[in-house]
């Protein structure tokens, strides 16, 4: 099934759509805004990549983290600082912006900063959350809840709806399995496609161990390009990566995002995987091998 | 030619407001509360002009559920048009009612979705038909 098409705008007047059986499009960032300087330089080695490639992409780093394992990790620059980074970064390189939001308070102003608005994981059958997104106007990222099924997604999609916003993206960032651990169940991808809306992997949540060092979330990023490829070749329209220029010392998911050095080859295989697959699309048709 | 004869299935179909309605986008756990609401083991898939697009019936669930893979979570969450039968048998408000009866007894069914000019108008159900045709 070709997917509806989502369109991000972009400060410098370009589109950026989403779905439609298109080009694959990126979504990365370091987790968390670390300082203006470091967003500054984060979006430059991403964008570097991502030109060599003709990737379109996103910039994505969020101002609050509210979902830490311990009340003493880094909690974020905050709303006010957090937006005014966004805007300059956007206002500087003219890419798109996208943050999450925790409260709906802060809904509408986030919606004036970036070009799309992401509801965290955890967060993702709130009601209030999900009003305060499709409210922004603005194109909404949802991500598929750790403890939610791919098909109950559905219900999510509806609020958003309901709340008069119908430009969506849907991610998988993985489901528990048992305690302190995530699994990708790459059907997740189709079914959560048949909203008719386009479906996102979120490369370097996914490998993700929830808390499972005591006070602190672990990961096993060994598996990063395995994933991403597998989620590549299934079937997807976006692809989420959180990336650092020096891991050990972010300031969140330290044990999770994605080495800069290793970006290149993470996205160049999952572009090629996604060119093969509309090729073999193209060829074959669509995947239904089981029509009534 | 006798009153029964005379009769057509206007004279004893269910209104449309009380013909169970759904969309393509109708959760099938939703089309099952339709069905109980209504008390009738049907519900019409419609347009939103009222072209009627498919009917499931618990018939239709019962022989789907001997077959599904998926679990039972996941299919009640499915869209309703993906389980319902596109071409349903159907009858005009116009139609004998004894011609209509013939058909449900031929199909074996208890309920025929009416349609005029390509929209939904009602519902035909077996009891109401044969207490109309008894009284007579």
């Amino acid at each position: 099934m070709t997917s509806k098409i989502i369109s991000i705008q972009t400060p410098g007047g370009n589109t950026i759509e989403i779905g439609g059986n298109g080009d694959l499009v990126l979504i990365a960032g370091p987790c968390a805004i670390e300082s203006y300087d470091h967003s500054m330089k984060m979006a430059d080695l991403i964008g570097k990549v991502c030109n060599q490639y003709h990737v379109k992409w996103i910039f994505k780093a969020c101002y609050d983290k509210d979902c830490r394992s311990s009340p003493n990790s880094f909690h974020g620059v905050g709303l006010e600082e957090g937006l005014r980074t966004l805007e300059r970064v956007r206002s500087e390189t003219g890419l798109a912006v996208t943050s999450d939001f925790s409260d709906p308070a802060w809904g509408a102003a986030t919606g004036e900063v970036v070009d799309f608005i992401q509801v965290p994981a955890y967060l993702c059958r709130q009601t209030s959350i999900l009003r305060a997104a499709a409210e922004t106007g603005k194109p909404v990222h949802l991500k598929k809840g750790q403890f939610m099924s791919p098909w109950n997604m559905k219900n999510s999609c509806r609020k958003i709806e309901a709340f008069g916003n119908d430009q969506i993206l849907l991610t998988d960032r993985g489901t528990f399995f048992g305690y302190n651990m995530l699994i990708n169940d790459m059907r997740a991808f189709p079914i959560m496609a048949e909203t008719g809306y386009p479906v996102c992997y979120d490369a370097t949540h996914s490998i993700q161990m929830p808390t499972s060092m005591g006070n602190i979330s672990g990961g096993q990023r060994e598996y990063i390009p395995h994933l991403t490829r597998a989620a590549a070749a299934a079937g997807i329209d976006a692809l989420f990566i959180e990336v650092h220029d020096d891991p050990p010392n972010a300031l969140s998911d330290a044990n999770t995002v994605l080495d800069i050095k290793y970006f290149e080859v993470v996205l160049a295989q999952a572009k090629a995987l996604h060119d093969a697959r509309r090729e073999l699309k193209a060829k074959w048709g669509e995947d239904n091998v089981h029509a009534r | 030619m006798s009153t029964q004869d005379k009769m057509t299935v206007s004279d004893v179909m269910l209104a449309i407001d009380a013909t169970p309605q759904a969309n393509r986008t109708t959760l099938l756990k939703e089309a099952f509360e339709l069905m109980d609401h209504h008390n009738l083991g049907i519900v019409c898939v419609t347009s939103a002009d009222g072209t009627l697009e498919g009917i499931i019936t618990d018939g239709d669930v019962r022989r789907m559920l001997n077959t599904i893979q998926k679990p039972i979570a996941a299919l009640m969450s499915d869209d309703v048009i993906n389980h319902a039968v596109l071409t349903p048998l159907t009858v005009t408000s116009a139609t004998k009612l004894s011609d209509a009866i013939a058909v449900m007894g031929n199909k074996k069914v208890w309920d025929l979705p009416v349609v005029d000019d390509g929209k939904l108008s009602g519902l035909l159900h077996l009891h109401p038909a044969v207490e109309a045709l008894l009284a007579q």
